[in-house]
């Protein structure tokens, strides 16, 4: 039955779906965005895993939406792993499927997926997504699709909001393990190369560096020559102190790498059409633990210390909310059902200290948000005697 | 010409790339014609412009003047398929997901050729009169046209046109295929094949599914019901060697014990994995899933090719003193 609150007077049935990839504090997202619903009167459901649970429904014994009823939202741990399920990284234009006949094919099922929240009665969807899934998001939103998007990204790369939710625990986290592993490098000896996340924005390797008192940081936005990093830990390391600690983004840029072995030249007659020589490109993202081991085996070459090489990886999304990330959360959560009630539709929710203000999906994507050259963070990093590649 | 042969030559499909004097793809000097579109998904492929059948987006970056130039970023391109990012890097960025809309024509709008697309839509005729070029080297090579993909029958009835009007022009025909298709699929191809090069990924299902998507069940009995239905084709089958997907004895063993009954099957290749498709991969877009895989050494290929001579009653040649 409506309920009449404030001017909001018909019943709206919303949707929720989270993007691939657990971020701490989407339970906080979740329960924020079902309370701001319940008081207006509106219906909050969440999809199971991302869009599985409305594309293919016959997955779920219990149905593939979750009615998000006060009742329920009760008894959510805002601290827990996300209420409705981790989702696969799915493109819905360009779904991978194996058909009737054990076909691999990628199809376009964004039409299906449209229909099929029409036909579920959903007014509109409330999307928690990353940086890739916005463009995602603006597509849809350009075929009819109603929607109010909530940025979460461990990085905070996502450039129209100051911080997305989701880094400060990853901060955080990002902290105590470096903690940990200056307190291990301290006891092997060794100089440990931390990779920590990053792909474009080294955010968390430079405020963690800071934090944890690292030699060296070295983050996406400032490519690095390793020969001079190898100088400036020479120049650190002595008797009394035969250890370092390098911070290094998974994303981060090298310059005058040892070139690889040339590849025997009897293999290329087997070679395909257009193909190329051995990628160099800096441009693809290596996958996780590369940069940590990039940076350990170069130094190596260079430094007669012996290096070590550790990977946070994946652990950083294990972490717990932060009290700022629960906080974050519920206000995104809020704020979302805030757009949609101002009839903001196509919007970004971002937060630009003090306000919540909704950004067009147009203006939010295609922008990436990396630390400025002239950061104030890169010069307390420098008093400090970081080197971070300048 | 009668109708029948006219529509023959009339009929379309979508073809990656016709590539000359190929000499690794079948008898002789061959004419190879790429057509896209695959089944399968292998991780290692070093064809990934391949895998989709529609033509698709390229962008390289070597040859984009970017801020000088900027047109991507104006109409009639998708808005924000292109952008900039700020700061120093000159460099335009691709959004792949707005910028896969683009077609044939947009991506001609380039003036430097970093846009192009990777496959385009032509006849039977259009096919072989670029096939017919090298006829005289077929002749005096016992050589033809190879066709290859992708997954050639993905696209059944454009393949078999080809190859039936290839050998109406008196060419040798051959195909490479992994199999994994629809009997129906083959029925209609292999009549016009001479010799028929299969890929064998990997005898065991499950791992066979982790690597390329599916299962080998059909793949291996498409194979076995070729061999029995066909007597008159060359068999060569064939294995990507990988190191740490299909590079050990119960994997060449498998496969010989699998192809021996078959005496039309008269060969079996190694192909070392190589890794010279990544640049491809940045093209497109996407990222390389198999980063840290390595090409087999020199001695594990010498080893697993005498297993083979030594099936196939190939005897080591002695050197003399």
């Amino acid at each position: 039955m409506a309920t009449e609150i404030g001017n909001v007077s018909a019943l709206k049935r919303i949707a929720i779906m989270v993007g691939a990839g657990y971020v701490p504090g989407i339970n906080a997202v979740i329960i924020g965005a079902a309370m701001a619903a319940n008081k207006m009167g509106w219906e909050l459901v969440g999809i199971r895993d991302g869009f599985e649970g409305l594309l293919n429904p016959e997955k779920y014994p219990d149905g593939g939406l979750l009615i998000l009823s006060p009742q329920l939202i009760d008894t959510i741990d805002p601290s827990a792993g996300c209420v409705l399920g981790q989702s696969p990284r799915v493109d819905p234009f360009n779904v991978r499927i194996v058909d009737e006949m054990d076909m691999v094919e990628e199809v376009d099922m964004s039409d299906d997926l449209i229909k099929k929240l029409k036909d579920e009665n959903i007014d509109s969807l409330i999307s928690v997504v990353g940086a890739r899934g916005l463009t995602i998001i603006h597509k849809l939103h350009r075929k009819g699709l109603n929607t109010v998007c909530i940025p979460r990204s461990i990085d905070n790369d996502i450039a129209s909001t100051s911080v997305s939710f989701g880094f400060n625990s990853a901060l955080t986290f990002t902290i105590e393990m470096l903690d940990s592993a200056r307190q291990g490098a301290q006891a092997i000896r060794k100089i440990v190369v931390v990779e920590v996340q990053g792909e474009e924005a080294g955010w968390i390797a430079l405020q963690s560096g800071i934090a944890a008192c690292a030699d060296v940081v070295l983050i996406p936005e400032i490519p690095v020559d390793l020969k001079m990093v190898a100088e400036k830990l020479k120049n650190k390391i002595s008797a009394r102190r035969p250890y370092a600690l390098v911070v290094v983004a998974q994303g981060a840029k090298f310059i005058n790498l040892t070139k690889k072995a040339e590849a025997d030249p009897a293999l290329k007659a087997s070679l395909s059409p257009l193909a190329t020589s051995e990628s160099n490109s800096e441009h693809v993202i290596q996958s996780s633990g590369q940069a940590a081991e990039t940076v350990a085996t170069e130094l190596q070459q260079l430094i007669a210390e012996e290096t070590y090489p550790l990977v946070i990886g994946p652990w950083v999304r294990g972490s717990s909310p932060t009290a700022v990330d629960r906080q974050l959360g519920m206000a995104y959560g809020a704020g979302a059902l805030q757009a949609l009630k101002a009839g903001k539709d196509g919007t970004m929710v971002a937060f630009v200290p003090p306000e919540i203000k909704f950004v067009p999906l147009a203006e939010a994507i295609n922008k990436v948000r990396t630390v400025p050259a002239d950061s104030e963070l890169l010069k307390i990093a420098q008093s400090l005697g970081i080197y971070c590649g300048k | 010409m009668t109708n029948q042969t006219n529509n023959l030559l009339d009929l379309k499909g979508t073809v990656l790339n016709i590539q000359r004097y190929c000499s690794h793809d079948g008898p002789g000097i061959r004419t190879t014609v790429f057509l896209k579109g695959c089944s399968l998904r292998c991780k290692w492929c070093s064809n990934p412009e391949s895998i989709r059948k529609r033509p698709e987006l390229s962008y390289d970056l070597n040859k984009c003047k970017g801020k000088a130039c900027s047109l991507c970023l104006k109409a009639p391109f998708p808005e924000g398929a292109f952008y900039f990012v700020d700061g120093e890097d000159a460099h335009v960025k691709v959004n792949w997901h707005l910028a896969m809309d683009i077609d044939t024509e947009m991506a001609l709008l380039c003036p430097t050729g970093a846009l192009e697309m990777f496959g385009k839509i032509m006849t039977v005729g259009e096919v072989l009169d670029e096939v017919e070029k090298d006829s005289s080297f077929y002749r005096n090579t016992g050589g033809g046209m190879t066709i290859s993909g992708g997954e050639l029958m993905f696209q059944p009835d454009f393949a078999a046109a080809l190859l039936q009007e290839a050998h109406n022009r008196g060419f040798n025909t051959a195909i490479e295929t992994a199999s994994n298709i629809p009997w129906a699929n083959i029925e209609k191809v292999l009549p016009h094949v001479d010799t028929m090069l299969h890929d064998i990924k990997l005898m065991n299902s499950e791992r066979h599914k982790k690597w390329t998507g599916v299962g080998n069940e059909r793949i291996l009995a498409n194979l076995k019901r070729a061999y029995e239905t066909f007597s008159d084709i060359d068999f060569i089958a064939r294995t990507p060697l990988i190191p740490g997907v299909n590079c050990d004895d119960e994997h060449i063993l498998g496969v010989l014990e699998f192809i021996k009954p078959h005496k039309n099957v008269i060969d079996y290749e190694l192909l070392p994995y190589h890794r010279f498709g990544l640049g491809k991969y940045e093209l497109l877009g996407e990222v390389y899933e198999l980063d840290d895989y390595k090409t087999p050494s020199d001695e594990v290929v010498k080893r697993y090719q005498a297993m083979i001579d030594e099936a196939f009653g190939r005897k080591k040649e002695t050197p003399v003193n």
